[in-house]
């Protein structure tokens, strides 16, 4: 089992978070789905910058985010 | 140890976007509109290796020319995008709800945090020319804000002005970050100072001549310096010059 803390993403064409604890129920991306699990192929769903031009980031999240939406 | 860069006018990235084809929902204007954008880190289709300079990531030196030309309403989380308008005249457009005009010397801190969308055009027939910084924030999805300030190179001349940072005057971003510019009309020689020992210099010549330490910085050049202690030596050369500082944590 992956140990690993899990990580955050952050896309470098407009700031698009990707929050490995969080997932992206939205894009089919499952909690708890790691990087390196996201499909090579994948791209920013809000500017399409490719998954290799993302960032892991070390930031604090602000006061009260994030915002969990119920899976679906 | 000290390590640093120069970055020569025209080794920047460069990009040229037509209004219309490929690029014509995210560029605006008319046919015969263009955005042309010199990169000094990586952004877009430019990726030459060099990431960003501390906690900035994106520098770009962008003309928007022709009528109505710019970026149509898109948007953007997390980054604390900063305009410095050089010339011609800028109509930002945010979902923060802020409809503004900027014009030579103006500026601007749009924080997208939690979500935003933004539009930057230019209305006019004369071609506009902005500074566009990219600025990672301290926390993640803030709620999004704006603010806007003004560099006035008459009444502030041959000094040097915090337009972003902790001091009088200067818009706050709340990250490690701070932004100057200096515009001289005669030979200058002044020292800038630190905030902290581990903090880097990045320093983007607009116009004229400048020495950086001992380099020698032209027109749309560039340097970068980490490690090279609290103290930079700047000079100007006897005509105009104006240069903009970033300062920021590792």
């Amino acid at each position: 089992m992956n140990t690993e803390p899990l990580k955050r993403w952050m896309c470098l064409g407009c700031g698009f978070l990707y929050d490995e604890t969080v997932g992206s129920a939205e894009h089919g991306l499952a909690p708890g789905t790691r990087w390196a699990d996201v499909p090579e192929e994948w791209v920013c769903p809000d500017c399409g910058t490719p998954k290799h031009l993302f960032e892991m980031v070390e930031i604090p999240y602000a006061p009260g985010q994030p915002v969990l939406r119920p899976m679906v | 140890m000290t390590t640093s860069f120069v970055l020569a006018a025209n080794e920047r990235g460069y990009n040229r976007f037509l209004s219309t084809g490929d690029a014509s929902s995210y560029i605006a204007g008319h046919p015969d509109a263009t955005v042309t954008r010199y990169s000094s880190f990586d952004f877009g289709p430019y990726q030459n290796g060099r990431r960003g300079f501390g906690r900035m990531r994106v520098f770009g030196d962008e003309l928007f020319s022709g009528l109505g030309c710019g970026y149509n309403i898109h948007r953007h989380h997390n980054f604390i995008i900063c305009a410095f308008v050089l010339k011609g005249q800028l109509t930002h457009i945010n979902t923060v709800g802020n409809i503004d005009q900027l014009s030579a010397g103006d500026y601007y801190a749009f924080s997208a945090g939690a979500g935003g969308k933004h539009s930057e055009l230019n209305l006019r027939s004369e071609d506009a020319n902005i500074i566009y910084i990219w600025i990672l924030p301290d926390q993640l999805l803030l709620p999004p804000s704006y603010a806007r300030g003004r560099f006035d190179a008459v009444n502030e001349r041959n000094r040097l002005v915090t337009l972003i940072g902790n001091a009088d005057g200067a818009l706050r971003t709340g990250q490690d970050i701070k932004v100057s510019r200096i515009a001289s009309n005669r030979a200058l020689s002044l020292e800038y100072v630190l905030g902290a020992e581990d903090h880097g210099v990045y320093v983007f010549a607009i116009e004229g001549q400048a020495w950086v330490n001992d380099t020698s910085l032209s027109r749309r050049d560039s340097t970068g310096i980490w490690g090279g202690g609290k103290r930079i030596k700047l000079r100007t050369g006897v005509e105009d010059t104006d240069l903009l500082i970033v300062e920021s944590a590792p």
